[in-house]
């Protein structure tokens, strides 16, 4: 469903993604390791179009996206959270939901109707206020709700768009412990059909919702395989799994 | 997002009744000072859409008005065409052009933003204040009114032509609402409030920029068309930057995305110039201290500051009666 090929980022004298090519199959869950500073954010970055490749090249359901800019590969069916809550916070959940929605049935283009009474749009944010628990908040302005509402608000705006491949960045980001096990339930409760890359440093959730598991170091991929290999590498624990292990 | 508020309905019906009232009962000054008010509003109400509702200020929708007035000279004058196909051109016309700076500008922000249409603009009066063919300095005479004399209108009459320029003031405010309610419109909003994240959402952010910029310069090229046949006479001042200039300070002194905001402003802006200006030939400098005033008070002009005061009052009211007339309901059906 995604793919990427010798994927390459240079900033500079900065080498920040090197030669990374990973393949996921439609309906698999990865979860991206990696300590600070391991280019996890770079490459969604260059995953979603945000950032141009040095070289290398990003494929979406087979098709060589590369050239294309954020929003052709959004229409595409790729969708991103962020790690900072990027929503719009004038609004209330419903419209944030509804924006999204509108433009992924096209009202959001239409000069005629209002896209947010749109039924489809409508079915749509009932749906995904439902999946990301939303539901008693969906007239509340942004700026109302609390932090741990906003966080999966940003999941939520980037499901309304119906995505084939939804890029979670950091999604636990600042949740505390409860809130962070509500988050493990709702991505277990996505459609399976639904292709997940996340980056995440919570390592509860990463094992409890990965199907596959990628560790990048200095940009580079170092580990590639099940939760259970991840668990028993030695590399890993001296990168990255050692204070967590120890903890 | 756009929404309207009883206070904003209240506002609206008010001024509706008080600019009718006025065109019925004025004479013929008060209809000049009327119609003026008029063209400005519809000037100022394309403006808020892009500004207060997509975050575009532009300093060349006062270029744009020239466009349209010009437009509409050129077509009656020149190409001899029927006036009311000529109105319809010159709206065309002049939603092309900004349909172009919309599209030209959409990747610039803030203060970038506002130096691309200004460039825009002084190159639009530039050209036309050089050219023979738009008549230079001299500017364009003898331009026609609109021929109503089907319906027993006859628009050379002042009084006439305001409740003319009243009903398409109507009507250009009503495009306005379906363009800003419409899925277009909300994306527009989307995009002032977080312009990365629609985009990553899949949309083309230009081109939703683009149209609404393009849509609110046909209705400035109405102003212009209007302005255009209002005095006949058209010269290159029109389209200087001060005029876009003024149209935005009003637009702040009313309210910044609001719609009726602006209209309010507009009224209050021509009948202060034409009130101190009987008293003193600085009126400007009494504008300017009403607008520091209104910048320094924190409310979004005059019209945010009516909200602010009243606008929470009178939605609690009318929800009382609502639930008393309600009450009164059920004991009589009981």
């Amino acid at each position: 469903m995604l793919e990427t090929r010798n994927l390459d980022k240079r900033f500079g004298a900065v080498h920040v993604t090197r030669n990374v090519s990973l393949k996921l199959e439609r309906g698999e869950r990865r979860v991206i390791l990696g300590p600070n500073g391991a280019g996890k954010t770079t490459l969604f970055n260059l995953l979603v179009g945000e950032l141009t490749p040095s070289s290398g090249s990003v494929l979406l359901a087979g098709e060589d996206v590369t050239a294309l800019p954020v929003a052709k590969r959004a229409r595409r069916g790729l969708s991103r959270s962020y790690q900072k809550n990027t929503l719009f916070d004038g609004l209330t959940v419903e419209e944030n939901l509804g924006l999204a929605a509108a433009i992924h049935t096209g009202a959001g283009t239409r000069l005629w109707g209002d896209s947010l009474a749109s039924p489809e749009v409508r079915e749509i944010v009932a749906e995904v206020a439902e999946q990301v628990r939303l539901m008693p908040y969906l007239h509340a302005k942004v700026s109302e709700v609390s932090y741990g509402v906003r966080r999966q608000l940003e999941v939520g705006v980037a499901l309304a768009t119906r995505p084939l491949v939804l890029l979670m960045d950091e999604p636990t980001s600042g949740v505390g412990p409860e809130m962070a096990k509500g988050f493990h339930e709702l991505l277990n409760d996505l459609p399976r059909d639904l292709t997940l890359l996340i980056i995440e440093h919570d390592m509860d959730l990463a094992f409890d919702v990965a199907d596959t598991i990628t560790v990048l170091n200095y940009g580079e991929v170092v580990f590639d395989g099940l939760p259970e290999e991840a668990r028993g590498s030695k590399l890993l624990k001296e990168i990255y799994l050692g204070s967590w292990e120890d903890a | 997002m756009f929404q309207h508020s009883a206070l904003r309905y209240t506002a609206l019906i008010l001024l509706a009744v008080g600019a009718f009232a006025q065109a019925v009962t004025a004479g013929y000054f008060g209809l000049e000072v009327l119609t003026e008010i008029l063209l400005l509003a519809m000037l100022v109400l394309a403006l808020d859409m892009v500004a207060g509702f997509g975050g575009m200020v532009s300093l060349c929708h006062g270029a744009l008005m020239g466009v349209g007035a010009y437009a509409y000279a050129i077509l009656t004058t020149k190409a001899g065409l029927a006036p009311p196909v000529a109105l319809g051109g010159s709206i065309a016309v002049t939603g092309a052009a900004a349909w172009v700076i919309g599209a030209i500008g959409a990747r610039a922000h803030g203060i970038y933003f506002i130096m691309a249409t200004l460039a825009f603009g002084q190159m639009a009066y530039s050209y036309v204040f050089e050219a023979p063919f738009f008549g230079g300095d001299d500017g364009m005479g003898g331009i026609p009114r609109i021929d109503l004399s089907l319906i027993g209108l006859d628009l050379n009459d002042s009084r006439s032509f305001a409740l003319f320029c009243l009903a398409l003031l109507g009507a250009a405010y009503g495009a306005a609402v379906l363009i800003l309610r419409s899925g277009l419109g909300r994306s527009l909003t989307g995009v002032m409030h977080n312009e990365q994240r629609m985009r990553a959402l899949g949309l083309t952010v230009w081109r939703v920029k683009a149209d609404v910029f393009g849509l609110s310069g046909m209705i400035a090229g109405l102003a212009g068309a209007l302005a255009a046949q209002h005095v006949m006479y058209i010269s290159p001042g029109l389209l200087a930057w001060t005029v876009s200039g003024e149209a935005l300070v009003v637009v702040i002194l009313g309210g910044l995305g609001t719609l009726v905001g602006p209209m309010i402003g507009a009224a209050a802006f021509v009948i202060l110039k034409h009130e101190v200006s009987n008293v003193t030939s600085h009126w400007h400098l009494v504008v300017g201290v009403l607008l520091i005033a209104v910048v320094m008070s924190r409310a979004n002009g005059l019209f945010g500051w009516i909200e602010a005061r009243w606008g929470a009052r009178l939605e609690r009211r009318l929800s009382d009666m609502t639930r008393k007339s309600d009450a009164e309901e059920i004991t009589t059906d009981a």
